[in-house]
């Protein structure tokens, strides 16, 4: 991890819906932050704040309503498949070809070579562990072999950075373990910025450098903590006293926030019931 | 195990069941027509049926009535496949599209499109081309419908993927609509032949002058029995024959 | 350079040009943001599109033999239900499909009960039903109009084949479906087979029953209006072909109109009746 940035957001500011409207969600509110280059950043916060949303704006598939986002000195404008690659919580994988069609085809949208897709394919489902899974189909796999297999296709991509929204969030929590300490161990041996998106607390201080905690929305940052520990992370330090005092100070940091999100979504419920109990639109 | 046995036993018996059905029908079939006093005007002797069957396939007679209706078949196919799939897809293009047209499409398919029939002998005369419009009206709707439900629907998970992974446009549809909508679109497809044939058949029966359609009622006018129940069973092996390769396809397509 | 010093009437000028300017796009954005939010009026102008195209073409382009315009079929519909005989044989194509449909219904219902409930009988007599729902039933009107005549008693009884099948498969489906947890826990509460039959298994069944029907409606109106079609002496099928070999199409289109008006409406009863029933479906 070096001091020099990957990607430099700067007031990013976002809401859905029309100004006036009752669906107006403000869900980010000036927002800053520098992302290092090599280094591996959770965002968390409680449900709703934003954090999604940021990443989505950070690669380029949403234009902020506000503030701007640079990727080694360029503009970010629209989705940069050479240097940014996605893993989402929704399996992306496409049903209708195998493992190793995924992964091909995530290259040639990119614009890899033919001949050079075959090997880096098979290199980075080595990576994740799939190599033997290669001509499956993604219906035919676990869920967690199918995140793999995700992460296989955007590793395969060979980009700067990874952004990953709640990879894991549909997994069992064993599997989540699992994948958590690969992850770990592939990450020490690459020099990507990977940019994780995580509802858990463990997660985030097991696997991130620095973790970026959200405030309830209007989603903005409000701390960072640094979590000094060597990659590939050992299991040993999830029951480290370092650990568990980080993650406590994570908890508190946090518990307002989620609680502060819960009011705030019964209160949009109620809203939208009273709404529609008043009369259906045409 | 006992309860596979059970199950097995069980199967045995249902088996047993139908052929028995078989049986009995075909047998009150023959009673009726040979000791029974039913005349053969009526019902035909189920032997003579057969003769009249081998007779039909023996000198070749059904050939020229078949090839009307497969070719009235064919065109009516492949103009509704064309214009389904590209109706289909164009639509499928705008949210706001579907919305407005898909409705539309769905309410003029419920209508029973036999109607249009006298239009189009009106307009085309009593030979191929009303039945092949009429085939191709009909059997239009399913695909149309279909198509836009395989590419209307798709999960944006995977355009939003793609486009991250800088897909372009032909790359988008290719690799990623196409096949996405492909089952939808096969399964259409079927439907559609499934009731072109049905229309072609229908509108055989009701105004035509050839076809196999048109062969059975011509031999109801003249009360030829056996050989209408003859060319009943031919047709009826055709449609179940098309039927049946049309969805092995549809499943092999499918994987 | 300093740009010259604007005079009054130049900046009045330029300010009711803006207006105007913002006012015409605003009105085009209203305007596509109200068709927006009302996708039937859309639906309405779709619908206004065709019958215009349909209008200029019967009126310009194809011989007046062979198409007529919307106008003149819409202006002539009373001299078709002047004629003699159509009112009464659409009287009588409406009491078919009726019939027919009754019938349907009751025949479907009694034998997909008989069927479904039991599971011999479903295993030995599913796939005998399935086999005869899919056989072209079009090759064997000629057999019906031999064995029932050309009157009511053929049509009626092509369109209960047509009918009756889709109920009896979709109430054998609404009895098999039943989710056996219902089925344990009726019984766990010592519900007796009637219990079961009236308070489980026959709610459980109406949804599939009216979605049934629905496509009853279909076959029913297919089968009698194939049989009426297909009988050129007497009915419908009678005025159709007089109209098609006299070259009216004017006519000829009235008639279809109003058939078409029936099924349109026969249709979006039963459709009505099975959203009303099956309220409690969440699939």
């Amino acid at each position: 991890m070096t001091d020099e940035v990957a990607v430099r957001i700067r007031g990013v500011s976002h809401a859905f819906g029309e100004q006036g409207d009752t669906r107006h969600v403000r869900a980010l509110l000036d927002t800053s932050l520098d992302i290092r280059r090599g280094e591996l950043l959770c965002l968390i916060g409680p449900s709703g704040c934003g954090k999604s949303t940021l990443l989505s704006i950070m690669g380029g598939l949403m234009e902020p309503a506000a503030g701007t986002v640079e990727v080694g000195n360029q503009l970010v404008r629209g989705p940069m498949p050479q240097e940014i690659a996605f893993v989402f919580q929704e399996n992306a994988l496409f049903p209708w070809s195998t493992v190793i069609e995924n992964v091909k085809l995530g290259m040639m949208f990119q614009g890899v070579r033919k001949a050079e897709r075959e090997k880096r394919a098979k290199l980075s489902l080595e990576a994740v562990g799939l190599a033997e899974f290669a001509e499956h189909y993604p219906g035919q796999l676990s869920g967690g072999m199918r995140q793999r297999a995700a992460l296989a296709r955007a590793l395969s991509l060979e980009t700067g950075i990874l952004l990953m929204d709640e990879p894991f969030g549909a997994l069992d929590e064993q599997t989540r373990m699992v994948l958590g300490e690969d992850l770990s161990v592939l990450l020490s041996r690459t020099d990507k910025t990977i940019v994780f998106v995580t509802h858990s607390l463990g997660e985030a201080v097991f696997l991130a450098d620095r973790v970026a905690v959200f405030s309830a929305r209007p989603g903005t940052i409000k701390e960072i903590i640094e979590v000094d520990e060597p990659h590939p992370r050992k299991p040993e330090f999830i029951t480290s006293e370092k650990f568990t005092r980080i993650r406590n100070q994570l908890y508190s940091l946090l518990h307002d926030e989620i609680r502060k999100a819960v009011s705030q979504s019964a209160a949009s419920q109620r809203a939208a019931a009273d709404k529609s109990s008043r009369g259906a639109q045409p | 195990m006992s309860e596979r046995a059970d199950r097995d036993r069980g199967r045995w018996a249902s088996r047993a069941v139908q052929a028995l059905f078989l049986i009995v029908l075909i047998s009150l079939w023959t009673f009726a027509t040979t000791l029974g006093h039913v005349s053969p005007i009526l019902l035909p002797n189920p032997l003579a049926v057969l003769n009249e069957l081998i007779d039909v396939l023996k000198s070749g007679e059904y050939i020229g009535d078949l090839r009307v209706t497969l070719t009235e078949l064919a065109f009516a196919f492949a103009i509704s496949v064309i214009s389904g799939t590209i109706v289909g897809y164009l639509i499928s293009r705008s949210p706001y599209a579907i919305k407005v047209l898909e409705p539309l499409l769905a309410g003029a398919y419920s209508v029973p499109v036999i109607l249009f029939l006298p239009l189009y002998v009106l307009f085309f005369g009593l030979g191929p081309p009303s039945k092949i419009a009429l085939g191709a009206t009909i059997s239009f709707f399913p695909i149309a419908l279909n198509t836009i439900a395989g590419f209307g629907y798709i999960d944006k998970i995977f355009i939003v993927s793609a486009r991250s992974m800088g897909a372009s446009n032909y790359q988008l549809f290719r690799f990623v609509l196409l096949p996405a909508a492909f089952p939808v679109i096969l399964t259409g497809l079927r439907m559609g032949f499934t009731v072109a044939l049905l229309a072609i058949l229908g509108s055989e029966t009701i105004a035509s002058l050839a076809g196999l359609g048109h062969r059975i009622v011509h031999l109801a006018e003249s009360m030829d029995m056996a050989r209408m129940f003859a060319y009943i069973t031919f047709a009826v092996a055709i449609a179940a024959f098309l039927n049946a390769a049309v969805s092995s396809l549809e499943a092999k397509g499918k994987r | 350079m300093a740009p010259a010093p604007a005079s009054e009437d130049m900046l009045a000028t330029r300010d009711a040009l803006a207006t105007r300017e913002v006012t015409r796009r605003s009105f085009w954005r209203r305007a596509q943001a109200f068709m927006l939010v009302r996708p039937g009026l859309a639906r309405l102008g779709v619908i206004a599109v065709l019958f215009g195209i349909w209008e200029i073409a019967a009126r310009f382009y194809v011989d007046k033999m062979f198409l007529s315009p919307p106008s003149s079929v819409f202006t002539s519909l009373h001299k078709v239900f002047l004629t003699n005989g159509v009112p009464a044989a659409l009287r009588l194509t409406f009491f078919e499909l009726f019939i027919a449909f009754v019938l349907s219904i009751i025949i479907g219902v009694s034998v997909g009960l008989t069927v479904g409930l039991n599971r011999f009988s479903h295993r030995s007599f599913m796939p005998i039903i399935l086999l005869l729902y899919g056989t072209p039933q079009i090759t064997i009107l000629p057999l019906f109009i031999l064995y029932f005549g050309i009157g009511a008693a053929s049509k009626i009884a092509f369109g209960v084949t047509h009918g009756m099948f889709p109920i009896m498969v979709t109430v054998i489906a609404g009895v098999q479906n039943i989710k056996p947890i219902l089925l344990t826990s009726a019984k766990s509460m010592g519900a007796s087979r009637w219990h079961i039959f009236r308070w489980v298994i026959f709610p459980h069944m109406i949804p599939s029953f009216f979605s049934g029907m629905r496509l009853a409606m279909t076959g029913v109106l297919l089968g009698v209006l194939l049989a009426e079609l297909y009988v050129s002496t007497a009915g419908i099928g009678y005025y159709t072909t007089l109209f098609t070999q006299n070259f009216d199409p004017t006519k000829l289109l009235g008639l279809i109109s109003m058939l078409a008006a029936m099924a349109i409406a026969l249709n979006e009863l039963v459709r009505r009746a099975e959203v009303r029933f099956s309220r409690w479906r969440s699939d």
